[in-house]
Formats: C-alpha cells, sequence, structure tokens
C-alpha cells in the first residue's frame, strides 16, 4: 500500500530533469512541473473549499446566531449573536449526550470485531490455507459494493418479524429471537456494518501482507515458527501501519453512524430518533427546525472526531518511536 | 393544477342560484364587495386532510373571484411538517397551510404562521368554540383558524361488551376494573391499547386530568410536564400495563391494526375523527362500534382533553392575506364545506365553527354506528373540553422523545412517568437554544 504511492509520482520527475544541463532547460521543466501540479491539485482544493470548509464555516456561523424573539418568542425575530448559547444547550441535553454513549458502545463493539476480523480473514488468505483464493476475496468484497442503504433495506427485511425468513426458521426450532429489541439493536447494527465493510478492509490488509518480504517469512519458517506464530508475531506487526489506518478510519466511519439506524427505525421503535450524534443534528435541523442547534452539534461532532483522530495518530506514533528506540 | 376551465365561472353563476339559500347574508356579501374588482385571486393551500380536494372543489365552484391551488401533502409527522418549513425558509410557502393544535407555537415562534389577530371578523370569532380558539391564541394574538376540535371518547365493541356483559365505565376506576375482566374473561383479548407511539393520547389524559405542561403565563414558557394530574395518569396506566391488562404497542402499526380486525382490542380510546377514520379502515365492522363519553375521574366535574383536530394558518409568505382569510373563512364555518368533507365518506371531524354541529349530524352516515347520533354526543362532549391547556413550542420533538421512551418502557426499561421526565428533559436545551424564556417546574 505504502510502497505503491511513494514510488508512482515522484519517480518521474529527476528523470526528466536530470539529462537538461543548461538551467534554462531546468526553470522550464520547473515551471512545467508546478503548471502540472496546479492542473492536477486545483480540483482537490476546489472541492476541498466548496464541500468541506465553506459548510465547515457556515456550521460554524450558524451555531453563533439565532432568530431571536425574547420572551415567549412569539413577533418578529433577528439575526443577534448568541455566543456560545446554542453549544451550552447540546452539551446540556441528555439525549445528545445519550446519542454519544450509544456511538461511544458502538465503537467498542464494532471497531475490535472490525479490525481482528478483517485481519484474521486476510491472514488466512495470505497463508494460502483458503482455496479458490480470487472467488473468496470477491465473496467478501462483494457486500462492499452495496450502497449502505440498500445494505440496510436488506437487513431490515431480514431483520423484521412477520417478513424475515431467519426469524421465521428460527421460530421452527422453537426459538424466539428480536433482532431489534432493547439490547440487540445495537449488535444487529454493528452487524450490517460489518457485513458492508469486512471485505474492503480484508482486501487493504491482505495488500499490505502483500508486500512483507517473502525473505522474512522465510526466515521464519526457517527459524522453526509454524504457520500461526508466523502470521501473529511475524506478519503482524509488519502490517501494523495498515491496521492503525484501518482503525482510524473505522473509528471516524463509525461516529457518523446514521443511514442504518434510520432505516431500522423504521421497523423499531428502540431506535429513537436522537440514537446518534448524526440523528440528533438531522432531528435538530429538519424536525425541531432549531438550525444553531443542528449546527452547534455538528460543530462539537467535528471537533470530537479531530481529537479522537489525533489522539489516536499521537498514540500511535509514540509507541512507533519507542519501538524503534 | 394551474388554470382552472374558464367555463367553471359560468358553471359557478349557475351553480350559486340554488345554494345562495344556504348561503349566510354575510359572506354573501363580501363576495360582491370583492367581485367589483373583477379579478381572480389565486390562493395556495397545502393540507394533508382527506376530504380537502373536494371542499377545495366546492369552493371554487361557488367563487369565482378567488381560485385555489390545492395540493395534497404527506401529514405533518410523515414530512408535511419539515416540507412546510423548509418552503418558509426558501420563502415559498404556500398561502394557506394546515397546522395541527400541537404544533401552531412552533410555526408562530418561527415567523411561519403570521399574526392574524386583525384579520379574523368578530363574526368568525364569535362562531368558533372559545377553547378552540384559545389554543391559537398566544398573547393576544392569533395565529391560526381552528377548523375542528376533537375532544377525546370512547369508541368500543358493542358486540363484544354484549358478549362478555360488560358495561361502559364511566369513571376510571370502572374502566381499570373492566380490564381486568377482560383480561380475565377473554383471553388473548384486551380492553385497550396504551399506545407506545401515542403522545397525543397521553397529552389528552393528562390534559382531562388538569395537568398544565405549558404555561406562559408570567410572560415565561413555565414547563411542567411531570406535575401532579399527569403523575396520577401515568401511575395509573402503569399499574395496567405492570398487570398486562391492556396492549402496548405502537397505534400506527400493522400490529395493532390487527388487533382491530381480528376483535382483540375492545375500545379505542382517541378523538371525534377516529369514527371516520374507523369507518373508511375496518368497512366489515359495520355495526359493531359506538361510541361513548371518555372515562372521568370526577363524574361531579367532568372534563376532556382533545385529540387531534386541524387549524388553517396564512403563512408569512402570503401576499392575498384577504383572500386567504375568506377562504379560510369560507372553509371552517360554510355548511358547504363541512358537506364536501363529509362526503368524501371519510370524516367525521367535530367542527369548531358551532353552527355547523346540525349540518354534521345531518350529513353523516350513521349506519356504520347502528344509527347511533355521535355529533351529539360529541358535541356534548367539546363542552367538557378543559380551556387553559397550551401546547409547546416544540411539541413535535417533544412528544416524539416521550415517545421513544415509552418504546423504551414497553421492552422493560423504564416507566411512563420517567419517560415523561425525559421528554422535558430533552426539551428544555431546545428551548433555551431558541432563546426563549423558560421555567421548570415539577409539581
Amino acid at each position: 500500500m505504502t510502497a505503491t504511492t511513494q514510488s508512482s509520482v515522484p519517480a518521474t520527475a529527476p528523470r526528466t530533469a536530470a539529462p537538461a544541463s543548461d538551467t534554462r532547460a531546468r526553470k522550464a521543466a520547473r515551471r512545467r512541473q508546478l503548471a502540472a501540479c496546479g492542473v492536477l491539485m486545483t480540483p482537490f482544493f476546489a472541492l476541498l473549499v466548496t464541500v468541506f470548509l465553506i459548510p465547515v464555516g457556515t456550521a460554524v456561523y450558524l451555531s453563533f446566531f439565532s432568530d431571536d424573539q425574547p420572551g415567549l418568542g412569539f413577533g418578529p425575530e433577528r439575526s443577534v449573536f448568541v455566543g456560545l448559547r446554542s453549544y451550552t444547550a447540546v452539551l446540556t441535553d441528555p439525549t445528545f449526550l445519550g446519542g454519544l454513549g450509544t456511538v461511544a458502545l458502538y465503537c467498542l463493539i464494532y471497531i475490535p470485531l472490525m479490525v481482528v476480523g478483517a485481519l484474521a480473514l486476510a491472514l488466512l488468505l495470505d497463508s494460502g490455507v483458503v482455496r479458490l483464493r480470487a472467488w473468496a476475496q470477491l465473496g467478501l468484497f462483494l457486500p462492499h459494493a452495496v450502497p449502505g442503504i440498500i445494505a440496510a433495506l436488506i437487513w431490515l427485511y431480514l431483520y423484521t418479524p412477520g417478513i424475515s425468513p431467519i426469524i421465521d426458521l428460527f421460530a421452527h426450532a422453537d426459538i424466539t429471537i428480536d433482532f431489534l429489541g432493547v439490547h440487540t439493536v445495537i449488535p444487529s447494527i454493528v452487524n450490517i456494518a460489518l457485513w458492508s465493510n469486512l471485505g474492503y478492509n480484508m482486501v487493504v490488509f491482505y495488500a499490505a501482507l502483500q508486500a512483507v518480504p517473502r525473505e522474512v517469512i522465510e526466515a521464519s519458517v526457517v527459524d522453526g515458527a509454524g504457520p500461526v506464530r508466523t502470521a501473529l508475531q511475524v506478519k503482524t506487526p509488519l502490517v501494523r501501519a495498515s491496521i492503525v489506518m484501518v482503525a482510524m478510519f473505522t473509528l471516524i466511519w463509525a461516529l457518523q453512524l446514521f443511514t442504518e439506524p434510520v432505516l431500522l427505525s423504521q421497523s423499531s421503535p428502540m431506535i429513537s430518533s436522537r440514537f446518534s450524534p448524526s440523528m440528533y443534528i438531522y432531528d435538530a435541523a429538519f424536525t425541531r427546525n432549531n438550525y444553531s442547534l443542528a449546527a452547534a452539534a455538528s460543530v462539537i461532532l467535528l471537533l470530537f472526531t479531530i481529537a479522537l483522530s489525533y489522539g489516536v495518530t499521537r498514540w500511535t506514533s509514540r509507541a512507533d518511536a519507542q519501538e524503534a528506540r | 393544477m394551474l388554470g382552472r376551465p374558464s367555463r367553471r365561472s359560468v358553471l359557478a353563476a349557475t351553480a350559486a342560484v340554488p345554494l345562495a339559500g344556504a348561503l349566510s347574508a354575510c359572506s354573501g356579501s363580501s363576495d360582491s364587495s370583492l367581485r367589483s374588482t373583477g379579478k381572480t385571486t389565486r390562493v395556495t393551500f397545502w393540507s394533508a386532510l382527506r376530504g380537502s380536494q373536494e371542499v377545495v372543489d366546492a369552493f371554487n365552484k361557488t367563487h369565482d373571484h378567488i381560485q385555489v391551488d390545492f395540493q395534497q401533502i404527506p401529514s405533518g409527522t410523515q414530512g408535511g411538517y419539515a416540507k412546510l418549513s423548509n418552503a418558509a425558509r426558501a420563502g415559498n410557502a404556500p398561502d394557506v397551510a394546515t397546522i395541527e393544535y400541537p404544533q401552531i407555537p412552533g410555526f408562530a415562534i418561527d415567523g411561519v404562521a403570521r399574526d392574524i389577530t386583525d384579520l379574523v371578523s368578530d363574526r368568525l370569532r364569535r362562531k368558533l368554540l372559545p377553547q378552540a380558539l384559545g389554543l391559537t391564541t398566544f398573547e393576544g394574538r392569533v395565529y391560526s383558524v381552528p377548523l375542528d376540535v376533537e375532544p377525546m371518547v370512547m369508541h368500543y365493541r358493542t358486540d363484544l361488551f354484549d358478549r362478555y356483559g360488560l358495561h361502559v365505565p364511566q369513571t376510571w376506576d370502572e374502566f381499570a376494573e373492566l380490564a381486568r375482566t377482560v383480561h380475565r374473561k377473554a383471553s388473548g383479548r384486551r380492553l385497550v391499547l396504551f399506545p407506545t407511539d401515542g403522545g397525543t393520547q397521553f397529552a389528552g389524559y393528562s390534559w382531562q386530568a388538569g395537568a398544565q405542561w405549558f404555561d406562559t403565563g408570567k410572560g415565561a414558557w413555565n414547563v411542567s410536564l411531570a406535575d401532579a394530574p399527569t403523575r396520577r395518569v401515568a401511575t395509573y396506566w402503569q399499574r395496567l400495563i405492570d398487570r398486562d391488562d391492556v396492549f402496548m404497542n405502537a397505534v400506527e402499526s400493522r400490529q395493532f391494526d390487527a388487533q382491530v380486525a381480528e376483535g382483540l382490542v375492545l375500545t379505542r380510546l382517541s378523538g371525534a375523527w377516529e369514527a371516520g377514520a374507523q369507518m373508511r379502515k375496518v368497512p366489515a365492522q359495520k355495526g359493531q362500534w359506538r361510541i361513548a363519553p371518555l372515562p372521568q375521574w370526577d363524574t361531579g366535574r367532568p372534563s376532556v382533553g382533545t385529540h387531534g383536530g386541524s387549524t388553517f394558518a396564512i403563512t408569512k409568505d402570503c401576499r392575498v392575506p384577504e383572500a386567504a382569510m375568506e377562504f379560510i373563512e369560507w372553509q371552517v364555518s360554510h355548511p358547504d364545506s363541512l358537506r364536501a368533507r363529509l362526503s368524501s365518506g371519510t370524516s367525521s371531524q367535530y367542527p369548531a365553527a358551532t353552527a355547523l354541529i346540525a349540518v354534521g349530524r345531518e350529513a353523516f352516515d350513521r349506519s356504520y354506528y347502528g344509527g347511533q347520533d355521535i355529533y351529539t354526543l360529541f358535541q356534548q362532549e367539546a363542552d367538557k373540553i378543559r380551556d387553559s391547556w397550551v401546547w409547546g413550542p416544540r411539541m413535535t420533538a417533544t412528544l416524539r422523545v416521550m415517545q421513544d421512551n415509552f418504546a423504551r418502557a414497553s421492552g422493560g426499561q423504564g416507566s411512563l412517568i420517567d419517560s415523561v421526565r425525559a421528554a422535558q428533559d430533552g426539551t428544555m436545551p431546545d428551548l433555551k437554544a431558541l432563546g426563549l424564556s423558560t421555567t421548570q417546574h415539577s409539581t
């Protein structure tokens, strides 16, 4: 993964610059390079500004202003600066804090399962135990090609009593199972997310494992390590960077939990309208028509996500540095 | 939708002749005053109410200076209110919008429903039930005109009552005993459902018991969802639930449709409008239902709350408020309007304009209720509606938090009163973020 990205872009640059010895040619080459950079980078920055920076700026602005009319609130309104009022409201709202708690629980179940599961599958494929490797990979990856909303619909069908063949099957064996009950609803959502993303992350790990030098593995085999030991103590430490990356992307994705619970809430009253922070934001904007509250909650979620990702990065880089020493 | 055929006005002129007798003298005069300008004013109107198309057609047929463009929209919680809010934000809300009572304060505070105090004539004011108008008036300003007001009543299966030898309960104590009896006598059947998605039903029970969830008395929103009357109601239902004497699931669900269709549930406690909805939904049970007053806490001082009911607001984007108000006034107070709505066969609304009750009594097809004169019953019950009830500024959200917790309570987590407290806790940050003055009470 890392090896391929490093080699592709910069490698061509020195080759074109080297044969030309006079400075004019070098300058022209440099100009061309900058122009190419500009052309290639502009779409990225244009998108970054229009779909990220401007919306974030708008949300920050909205979170500090509100259409106010003091007292009971009837009568003409005017837009006023309200400082941190919306932030205080969000942070004192038990339903928002409850949503954060739900997502924290979801992350605690989902991230370890995802990372361990994807890694285990990748190691199995890499070890050559699995026959028909290409088919296994395709089969595991395919669910990722299904859009999240469709995946949720499929599982909604499988979870809903009365129409689900799975529940019927269990019922034949005299087992009543409620996938959408008070305690089962989070595991049910975790299951959908695992089904969708396990294959994708497995491919990431598998690619990283392919980059592990074969000599290292041969050496460990010669030293007498069995397949399990090779996998756990040789291969796994060598794909650490990928593990951190997958864990971080999964974390960021999990914090924005929205599609699955929204769709499942059609069938389960156990999923409240403010189940996760993202649903809280949606509810604040479109049910409560309280845009400054929604904006403040969005900014809080953004800061929370940034802080967590930063924390994960710092922690792993420090661990890396210690290991290097 | 746009551009009605021009020969409609010719038809209207001929149609107006036989109708002239039914028209009140007042509305006739206002018609002619506006007609003299010789220009047709177009009014846009959004509603989720059944039979609205029939009403609009009837209006357009009899009016040539105002033509209404009607659009059927999803019901409020199904996206209708979000649609209205978003349209208002974009500056293209319809001239006239349908808003249910609990949502009026919210839309008034957001400036979507405009202050129409000066447009509501004294004549119209006198026609309307004062308790209904009270719910659309804040700080002496009117924000919406009531169409119907829906006292909570008890719909019951008279055939099953007879089969099990049950009597219609007068008080809540009798009702609880009856629930016990049904549980014991008729396995699989229950007297009633406690709806987990029924925040408005629970509000109706609390309203009847004397609760005051919101109060605007001292220039601030005083919030006290868990006041003593509400706690009494919550305790009462909690006991029925704990004894398994009632069903507890969603009312808007296939499960409940089955409970009704299979005769598993013997009564429904809901607004008067439910009579029409029931006729449409389960035509096969014709003759098996009757309607009785809601049980009372104190038969000496009877009172009820409401459940459902709609109003018409003029939005901030309306450029023709006078014409819009003329349409609203016709719609809420003209006999033809109610006849047109009842002709759709799916409505049993109880008009807020008291003069129309006689029209409803005569136009409503009584055969489903075995000939029972339900409008006379509704009239008796409407007079018992406790006034001074105030809905809150973010009622959809407040009720939804309550219902989310009711659903958890049905799964064994928490209780009814916990749900009510959670609803209050989930509402306060909202009101504060809106910049409203608030106080809280728990007594």
